[in-house]
Protein backbone atom coordinates (compact mmCIF):
# COMPACT_ATOMS: atom_id res chain seq x y z
CA UNK A 1 0.00 0.00 0.00
CA UNK A 2 1.68 3.09 -0.90
CA UNK A 3 1.86 6.40 0.79
CA UNK A 4 -1.61 7.62 -0.79
CA UNK A 5 -3.42 4.57 -0.24
CA UNK A 6 -3.01 5.15 3.08
CA UNK A 7 -3.79 8.28 3.36
CA UNK A 8 -7.06 8.02 1.39
CA UNK A 9 -8.17 4.56 3.86
CA UNK A 10 -7.08 7.04 6.58
CA UNK A 11 -9.71 9.34 5.13
CA UNK A 12 -12.11 6.84 4.79
CA UNK A 13 -12.18 5.95 8.57
CA UNK A 14 -12.12 9.28 9.53
CA UNK A 15 -15.38 9.98 7.35
CA UNK A 16 -17.51 6.40 8.63
CA UNK A 17 -16.72 7.75 12.12
CA UNK A 18 -18.69 11.44 11.44
CA UNK A 19 -22.37 11.48 11.28
CA UNK A 20 -22.22 11.99 7.84
CA UNK A 21 -22.79 8.41 6.80
CA UNK A 22 -26.24 8.05 8.87
CA UNK A 23 -27.62 11.68 7.39
CA UNK A 24 -30.73 11.42 5.86
CA UNK A 25 -33.39 13.98 4.82
CA UNK A 26 -35.41 13.76 7.42
CA UNK A 27 -32.45 14.32 9.69
CA UNK A 28 -32.63 17.90 7.62
CA UNK A 29 -36.61 18.57 7.99
CA UNK A 30 -36.28 18.68 11.51
CA UNK A 31 -33.02 20.70 11.82
CA UNK A 32 -34.83 23.32 9.46
CA UNK A 33 -37.36 22.97 12.14
CA UNK A 34 -35.32 23.57 15.37
CA UNK A 35 -33.85 26.55 13.28
CA UNK A 36 -37.26 28.04 12.37
CA UNK A 37 -37.92 27.81 16.52
CA UNK A 38 -34.96 29.46 17.54
CA UNK A 39 -36.08 32.07 14.18
CA UNK A 40 -39.53 32.56 16.28
CA UNK A 41 -38.08 32.80 19.79
CA UNK A 42 -35.28 35.26 18.92
CA UNK A 43 -37.25 37.64 15.80
CA UNK A 44 -40.42 37.46 17.03
CA UNK A 45 -39.93 36.96 20.96
CA UNK A 46 -42.82 33.81 20.58
CA UNK A 47 -41.61 32.25 24.04
CA UNK A 48 -37.50 32.73 23.77
CA UNK A 49 -37.13 31.05 27.25
CA UNK A 50 -38.47 28.23 25.57
CA UNK A 51 -37.96 28.19 21.84
CA UNK A 52 -34.30 28.96 22.03
CA UNK A 53 -33.78 25.49 23.99
CA UNK A 54 -36.19 24.00 22.33
CA UNK A 55 -35.12 24.74 18.69
CA UNK A 56 -31.40 24.42 19.96
CA UNK A 57 -31.83 20.79 21.02
CA UNK A 58 -33.94 19.84 18.19
CA UNK A 59 -31.08 20.67 15.99
CA UNK A 60 -28.25 18.82 17.71
CA UNK A 61 -30.40 15.59 18.29
CA UNK A 62 -30.82 15.50 14.81
CA UNK A 63 -27.32 15.61 13.87
CA UNK A 64 -26.38 12.05 13.38
CA UNK A 65 -23.32 11.68 14.88
CA UNK A 66 -23.85 13.71 18.51
CA UNK A 67 -24.09 11.56 21.58
CA UNK A 68 -25.98 14.18 23.49
CA UNK A 69 -29.08 11.93 23.01
CA UNK A 70 -27.83 8.23 23.76
CA UNK A 71 -27.66 6.95 26.84
CA UNK A 72 -25.02 9.03 29.37
CA UNK A 73 -25.52 12.20 27.32
CA UNK A 74 -26.70 15.37 28.93
CA UNK A 75 -29.98 15.65 26.40
CA UNK A 76 -30.92 12.24 27.27
CA UNK A 77 -29.56 12.77 31.05
CA UNK A 78 -32.44 15.88 30.93
CA UNK A 79 -34.67 13.96 29.50
CA UNK A 80 -34.93 11.57 32.61
CA UNK A 81 -36.06 14.48 34.44
CA UNK A 82 -39.17 14.60 32.36
CA UNK A 83 -39.52 11.03 32.52
CA UNK A 84 -39.13 9.99 35.94
CA UNK A 85 -41.49 13.21 36.49
CA UNK A 86 -39.21 15.33 38.00
CA UNK A 87 -39.21 17.80 36.11
CA UNK A 88 -42.84 18.90 36.25
CA UNK A 89 -43.43 19.48 39.85
CA UNK A 90 -39.99 21.59 40.23
CA UNK A 91 -41.35 23.96 37.50
CA UNK A 92 -44.53 24.14 39.36
CA UNK A 93 -42.63 24.93 42.66
CA UNK A 94 -41.10 28.12 40.83
CA UNK A 95 -44.41 29.30 39.16
CA UNK A 96 -46.24 29.19 42.85
CA UNK A 97 -43.28 30.97 43.74
CA UNK A 98 -43.54 34.04 41.20
CA UNK A 99 -47.39 34.00 41.18
CA UNK A 100 -49.67 36.37 42.66
CA UNK A 101 -52.85 34.17 44.06
CA UNK A 102 -54.57 37.84 44.96
CA UNK A 103 -56.49 38.17 41.50
CA UNK A 104 -58.02 34.65 42.13
CA UNK A 105 -59.14 34.95 45.80
CA UNK A 106 -60.64 38.58 45.02
CA UNK A 107 -62.82 37.70 42.51
CA UNK A 108 -64.14 33.52 43.32
CA UNK A 109 -67.07 34.04 41.12
CA UNK A 110 -64.60 34.09 37.94
CA UNK A 111 -62.88 30.82 39.04
CA UNK A 112 -65.66 29.12 37.63
CA UNK A 113 -64.29 30.28 33.40
CA UNK A 114 -61.14 28.10 34.58
CA UNK A 115 -63.05 24.81 34.27
CA UNK A 116 -65.67 26.60 31.35
CA UNK A 117 -62.01 27.22 28.94
CA UNK A 118 -61.67 23.44 28.83
CA UNK A 119 -63.80 22.38 27.45
CA UNK A 120 -61.30 22.26 24.48
CA UNK A 121 -59.89 19.52 25.81
CA UNK A 122 -62.76 17.44 25.37
CA UNK A 123 -63.58 17.94 22.04
CA UNK A 124 -59.92 17.19 20.87
CA UNK A 125 -60.01 14.19 22.83
CA UNK A 126 -63.59 13.01 21.53
CA UNK A 127 -61.64 14.12 17.34
CA UNK A 128 -58.66 12.10 18.33
CA UNK A 129 -60.32 9.02 19.49
CA UNK A 130 -62.37 9.80 16.20
CA UNK A 131 -60.13 9.41 13.81
CA UNK A 132 -58.31 6.50 15.76
CA UNK A 133 -56.32 7.15 18.84
CA UNK A 134 -56.56 4.94 21.56
CA UNK A 135 -58.29 6.54 24.49
CA UNK A 136 -55.20 7.13 26.20
CA UNK A 137 -53.31 8.69 23.47
CA UNK A 138 -56.73 10.82 22.75
CA UNK A 139 -56.66 12.20 26.63
CA UNK A 140 -53.32 12.89 26.24
CA UNK A 141 -53.76 14.69 23.16
CA UNK A 142 -56.73 16.51 24.57
CA UNK A 143 -54.96 18.32 27.66
CA UNK A 144 -52.68 20.20 25.13
CA UNK A 145 -55.72 22.27 24.98
CA UNK A 146 -55.16 23.21 28.89
CA UNK A 147 -52.52 25.30 28.08
CA UNK A 148 -50.58 24.23 30.35
CA UNK A 149 -46.77 22.57 29.35
CA UNK A 150 -45.72 20.63 32.37
CA UNK A 151 -49.29 19.72 32.88
CA UNK A 152 -49.32 18.27 29.68
CA UNK A 153 -46.21 16.56 29.98
CA UNK A 154 -47.54 15.24 33.35
CA UNK A 155 -50.55 13.74 32.41
CA UNK A 156 -48.62 12.29 28.96
CA UNK A 157 -46.19 11.07 30.47
CA UNK A 158 -48.46 9.04 32.89
CA UNK A 159 -51.09 7.97 29.69
CA UNK A 160 -48.58 7.83 26.36
CA UNK A 161 -45.38 8.36 26.87
CA UNK A 162 -44.09 7.59 23.70
CA UNK A 163 -46.22 11.02 22.22
CA UNK A 164 -44.14 13.12 24.90
CA UNK A 165 -42.18 15.10 21.72
CA UNK A 166 -45.57 16.05 19.62
CA UNK A 167 -47.81 16.46 22.30
CA UNK A 168 -45.01 19.06 24.01
CA UNK A 169 -44.20 20.49 21.28
CA UNK A 170 -47.56 21.03 19.95
CA UNK A 171 -48.56 22.67 23.55
CA UNK A 172 -45.73 25.26 24.03
CA UNK A 173 -46.11 26.32 20.51
CA UNK A 174 -49.91 27.10 20.46
CA UNK A 175 -48.54 28.65 23.93
CA UNK A 176 -46.69 30.95 22.45
CA UNK A 177 -48.78 31.62 19.38
CA UNK A 178 -51.41 32.66 21.53
CA UNK A 179 -51.78 36.14 20.94
CA UNK A 180 -52.57 35.04 17.76
CA UNK A 181 -55.01 32.54 17.72
CA UNK A 182 -57.38 33.75 20.54
CA UNK A 183 -57.72 37.40 19.06
CA UNK A 184 -60.07 36.26 16.15
CA UNK A 185 -62.12 33.92 17.96
CA UNK A 186 -62.36 36.50 20.70
CA UNK A 187 -63.86 39.23 17.95
CA UNK A 188 -66.19 36.84 16.39
CA UNK A 189 -68.21 35.62 19.69
CA UNK A 190 -68.02 39.48 21.33
CA UNK A 191 -70.03 42.52 19.99
CA UNK A 192 -67.69 46.00 20.38
CA UNK A 193 -69.83 47.57 23.42
CA UNK A 194 -69.16 43.84 25.03
CA UNK A 195 -65.48 44.56 24.43
CA UNK A 196 -65.62 47.95 25.99
CA UNK A 197 -67.09 47.33 29.30
CA UNK A 198 -64.91 48.18 32.33
CA UNK A 199 -64.70 46.28 35.55
CA UNK A 200 -65.02 47.12 38.67
CA UNK A 201 -62.00 47.37 40.99
CA UNK A 202 -61.16 43.96 42.86
CA UNK A 203 -61.26 43.87 46.03
CA UNK A 204 -58.31 43.73 48.77
CA UNK A 205 -56.93 40.78 49.75
CA UNK A 206 -55.29 40.20 53.20
CA UNK A 207 -51.80 38.97 54.16
CA UNK A 208 -53.94 35.93 56.27
CA UNK A 209 -56.05 35.16 53.03
CA UNK A 210 -53.24 34.70 51.06
CA UNK A 211 -51.43 32.45 53.35
CA UNK A 212 -54.33 30.38 54.02
CA UNK A 213 -54.91 29.86 50.48
CA UNK A 214 -51.66 27.78 49.07
CA UNK A 215 -52.38 25.42 52.14
CA UNK A 216 -56.19 24.58 51.92
CA UNK A 217 -55.50 24.35 47.95
CA UNK A 218 -52.88 21.89 48.79
CA UNK A 219 -54.75 19.83 51.15
CA UNK A 220 -57.91 19.70 49.32
CA UNK A 221 -56.04 18.78 45.79
CA UNK A 222 -54.14 16.02 47.88
CA UNK A 223 -57.45 14.59 49.08
CA UNK A 224 -59.47 14.55 46.23
CA UNK A 225 -57.07 14.57 43.42
CA UNK A 226 -54.16 12.63 44.00
CA UNK A 227 -53.11 11.82 40.70
CA UNK A 228 -52.14 16.15 39.89
CA UNK A 229 -51.30 16.10 43.98
CA UNK A 230 -47.83 16.55 43.38
CA UNK A 231 -47.99 19.01 40.60
CA UNK A 232 -50.36 21.51 42.87
CA UNK A 233 -49.06 20.76 46.14
CA UNK A 234 -45.39 21.97 44.43
CA UNK A 235 -47.01 25.12 43.98
CA UNK A 236 -48.92 25.98 46.54
CA UNK A 237 -45.61 25.06 48.36
CA UNK A 238 -44.09 28.01 46.43
CA UNK A 239 -46.20 30.27 47.06
CA UNK A 240 -46.52 29.84 50.53
CA UNK A 241 -42.57 30.70 50.53
CA UNK A 242 -43.92 33.88 48.59
CA UNK A 243 -46.85 34.65 50.67
CA UNK A 244 -45.29 34.41 53.86
CA UNK A 245 -43.03 37.15 53.32
CA UNK A 246 -40.10 35.29 55.81
CA UNK A 247 -38.62 32.89 53.24
CA UNK A 248 -37.76 35.67 50.53
CA UNK A 249 -34.71 33.60 49.80
CA UNK A 250 -36.50 30.75 49.37
CA UNK A 251 -39.27 31.98 47.42
CA UNK A 252 -36.58 33.78 45.13
CA UNK A 253 -34.62 30.74 44.65
CA UNK A 254 -37.89 28.58 43.66
CA UNK A 255 -38.96 31.24 41.50
CA UNK A 256 -35.20 32.16 39.71
CA UNK A 257 -32.69 29.27 40.38
CA UNK A 258 -34.61 26.37 40.38
CA UNK A 259 -36.69 27.63 37.65
CA UNK A 260 -34.41 29.04 35.25
CA UNK A 261 -31.99 25.70 35.43
CA UNK A 262 -35.02 23.46 35.03
CA UNK A 263 -36.36 25.19 31.95
CA UNK A 264 -32.81 24.84 30.66
CA UNK A 265 -33.66 20.95 31.61
CA UNK A 266 -37.18 20.82 30.30
CA UNK A 267 -36.15 22.61 27.14
CA UNK A 268 -33.47 20.73 25.96
CA UNK A 269 -35.15 17.31 26.94
CA UNK A 270 -38.10 18.57 25.00
CA UNK A 271 -36.20 19.31 21.81
CA UNK A 272 -33.85 15.85 21.93
CA UNK A 273 -36.78 13.93 21.84
CA UNK A 274 -37.88 15.36 18.35
CA UNK A 275 -35.40 12.77 16.03
CA UNK A 276 -36.43 12.94 12.83
CA UNK A 277 -37.53 9.33 12.44
CA UNK A 278 -39.60 9.46 15.62
CA UNK A 279 -41.18 13.03 14.77
CA UNK A 280 -41.74 12.82 11.18
CA UNK A 281 -44.87 10.87 10.22
CA UNK A 282 -48.24 11.10 9.95
CA UNK A 283 -49.56 10.81 13.57
CA UNK A 284 -47.60 14.18 14.25
CA UNK A 285 -49.31 16.39 11.82
CA UNK A 286 -52.56 15.10 13.14
CA UNK A 287 -51.68 15.75 16.79
CA UNK A 288 -50.86 19.35 15.77
CA UNK A 289 -53.85 19.56 14.41
CA UNK A 290 -56.19 18.18 17.44
CA UNK A 291 -53.71 20.69 19.42
CA UNK A 292 -55.26 24.04 17.79
CA UNK A 293 -58.97 22.49 17.66
CA UNK A 294 -58.03 22.38 21.49
CA UNK A 295 -56.89 26.16 22.37
CA UNK A 296 -59.92 26.79 18.95
CA UNK A 297 -62.42 25.23 21.31
CA UNK A 298 -61.04 26.17 24.70
CA UNK A 299 -60.94 30.14 23.95
CA UNK A 300 -64.76 29.87 22.40
CA UNK A 301 -66.09 28.14 24.97
CA UNK A 302 -64.74 30.38 27.91
CA UNK A 303 -65.73 33.59 25.91
CA UNK A 304 -69.25 31.92 25.61
CA UNK A 305 -69.47 31.46 29.46
CA UNK A 306 -68.16 34.72 30.24
CA UNK A 307 -70.79 36.20 28.48
CA UNK A 308 -73.47 34.57 29.52
CA UNK A 309 -71.66 35.99 33.37
CA UNK A 310 -72.22 39.17 32.02
CA UNK A 311 -75.93 38.75 31.16
CA UNK A 312 -76.42 37.26 34.49
CA UNK A 313 -74.61 39.81 36.49
CA UNK A 314 -76.10 42.30 34.30
CA UNK A 315 -73.29 44.18 32.37
CA UNK A 316 -70.67 44.07 34.67
CA UNK A 317 -68.16 41.39 33.11
CA UNK A 318 -66.53 41.63 30.09
CA UNK A 319 -66.36 38.55 28.18
CA UNK A 320 -62.94 38.83 26.67
CA UNK A 321 -61.51 37.97 30.42
CA UNK A 322 -63.20 34.45 29.25
CA UNK A 323 -60.30 33.03 26.97
CA UNK A 324 -58.17 33.55 30.11
CA UNK A 325 -59.66 30.26 31.51
CA UNK A 326 -57.43 28.46 29.17
CA UNK A 327 -54.45 28.74 31.54
CA UNK A 328 -50.88 29.64 30.37
CA UNK A 329 -50.16 32.08 32.82
CA UNK A 330 -49.76 35.08 31.63
CA UNK A 331 -50.07 34.93 28.12
CA UNK A 332 -53.71 34.15 28.24
CA UNK A 333 -54.62 37.02 30.70
CA UNK A 334 -52.25 39.47 28.49
CA UNK A 335 -53.97 38.28 25.18
CA UNK A 336 -57.28 39.88 26.86
CA UNK A 337 -55.74 43.01 27.87
CA UNK A 338 -54.87 43.35 24.81
CA UNK A 339 -57.92 42.91 22.73
CA UNK A 340 -59.63 45.10 25.61
CA UNK A 341 -57.09 48.41 24.83
CA UNK A 342 -57.37 48.30 21.31
CA UNK A 343 -61.16 49.21 21.98
CA UNK A 344 -60.36 51.65 25.27
CA UNK A 345 -57.18 52.54 25.75
CA UNK A 346 -57.71 53.17 29.61
CA UNK A 347 -59.56 49.73 29.51
CA UNK A 348 -57.05 47.53 32.05
CA UNK A 349 -58.62 44.09 31.79
CA UNK A 350 -55.18 42.25 32.86
CA UNK A 351 -56.19 42.39 36.26
CA UNK A 352 -59.76 40.90 36.07
CA UNK A 353 -58.21 38.52 33.55
CA UNK A 354 -55.74 37.08 36.19
CA UNK A 355 -58.28 35.23 38.23
CA UNK A 356 -59.88 33.18 35.48
CA UNK A 357 -56.08 32.85 33.99
CA UNK A 358 -54.83 31.26 37.53
CA UNK A 359 -58.04 29.22 38.00
CA UNK A 360 -57.24 27.78 34.52
CA UNK A 361 -53.84 26.25 35.71
CA UNK A 362 -56.79 24.21 38.43
CA UNK A 363 -59.03 23.77 35.72
CA UNK A 364 -56.45 22.14 33.85
CA UNK A 365 -55.03 20.12 36.96
CA UNK A 366 -58.55 18.91 37.63
CA UNK A 367 -59.31 17.88 33.96
CA UNK A 368 -55.95 16.29 34.00
CA UNK A 369 -56.68 14.60 37.20
CA UNK A 370 -60.07 13.59 36.58
CA UNK A 371 -58.49 11.80 33.49
CA UNK A 372 -55.77 10.11 34.80
CA UNK A 373 -58.04 8.61 37.34
CA UNK A 374 -60.63 7.33 34.79
CA UNK A 375 -58.30 6.15 32.82
CA UNK A 376 -56.71 3.89 35.38
CA UNK A 377 -53.36 5.54 34.93
CA UNK A 378 -51.30 4.48 38.33
CA UNK B 1 -48.49 0.96 33.05
CA UNK B 2 -51.55 2.47 32.42
CA UNK B 3 -54.71 0.24 32.54
CA UNK B 4 -57.52 1.52 31.15
CA UNK B 5 -61.15 1.58 32.92
CA UNK B 6 -62.78 3.55 30.25
CA UNK B 7 -64.11 1.49 27.13
CA UNK B 8 -61.58 2.29 24.23
CA UNK B 9 -64.71 3.76 22.01
CA UNK B 10 -65.69 6.67 20.93
CA UNK B 11 -68.93 6.10 23.03
CA UNK B 12 -65.89 5.68 25.68
CA UNK B 13 -64.15 9.18 25.15
CA UNK B 14 -67.86 10.70 24.53
CA UNK B 15 -68.40 9.38 28.66
CA UNK B 16 -65.31 10.36 29.82
CA UNK B 17 -65.43 13.44 28.78
CA UNK B 18 -68.86 14.11 29.79
CA UNK B 19 -68.45 13.11 33.17
CA UNK B 20 -64.46 15.08 33.77
CA UNK B 21 -66.34 18.20 32.31
CA UNK B 22 -69.06 18.07 34.61
CA UNK B 23 -66.36 17.19 37.86
CA UNK B 24 -64.26 19.69 36.57
CA UNK B 25 -66.49 22.13 36.60
CA UNK B 26 -67.81 21.00 40.71
CA UNK B 27 -65.00 21.09 41.30
CA UNK B 28 -63.42 24.60 40.68
CA UNK B 29 -67.56 25.79 41.59
CA UNK B 30 -66.14 24.23 44.81
CA UNK B 31 -62.87 26.33 44.87
CA UNK B 32 -64.98 29.84 44.12
CA UNK B 33 -67.68 28.76 46.56
CA UNK B 34 -64.59 28.80 49.49
CA UNK B 35 -63.07 31.27 48.15
CA UNK B 36 -66.48 33.00 48.84
CA UNK B 37 -65.92 32.80 52.93
CA UNK B 38 -62.32 34.01 52.42
CA UNK B 39 -62.67 37.80 53.17
CA UNK B 40 -64.32 36.03 56.89
CA UNK B 41 -60.58 34.75 57.75
CA UNK B 42 -60.10 38.69 58.63
CA UNK B 43 -62.93 38.48 61.35
CA UNK B 44 -60.39 36.06 62.93
CA UNK B 45 -57.24 37.74 62.81
CA UNK B 46 -55.17 39.66 61.11
CA UNK B 47 -51.27 39.11 60.01
CA UNK B 48 -49.60 42.64 60.44
CA UNK B 49 -47.11 42.28 57.57
CA UNK B 50 -44.26 44.81 59.24
CA UNK B 51 -43.61 41.65 61.55
CA UNK B 52 -43.09 39.65 58.66
CA UNK B 53 -39.40 39.75 57.31
CA UNK B 54 -36.67 37.38 57.14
Amino acid sequence: MDKYDQIKSFLLILFQQTGLTEIWWGNLVMMFVGAWLVYLAITKKYEPFLLIGIGFACIISNVPGSDLTQPGGLFYIAYQGVAQLIVPPLIFLGVGAMTDFGPMIANPSLVILGAAAHLGIFVAMIAAKVIGFPINEAGAIGIIGGADGPMAIYVTMKLAPHLLPQISVAAYSYMALMPLIQPPIMKLLTTKAERQIVMDMPRFVSRLERIVFPIVIAVVVNLLLPPVAPLITMMMLGNLFRECLLVDRLADTAANEILNIITIVLTVAIGSTMEASQFLNWQTLQIIFLGLVAFVFGTASGVITARIMNKISGGKINPLIGSAGIASVPIAARVSHMVAQRENRHNYLIMHAMGPNLAGVFGTAISGGIMLALLGAK
Amino acid sequence: MTEITVPNTVEGAVVLSIIDFVLSMVFIAGIGVMLHFFPYLNHIGEIKEDDLSE
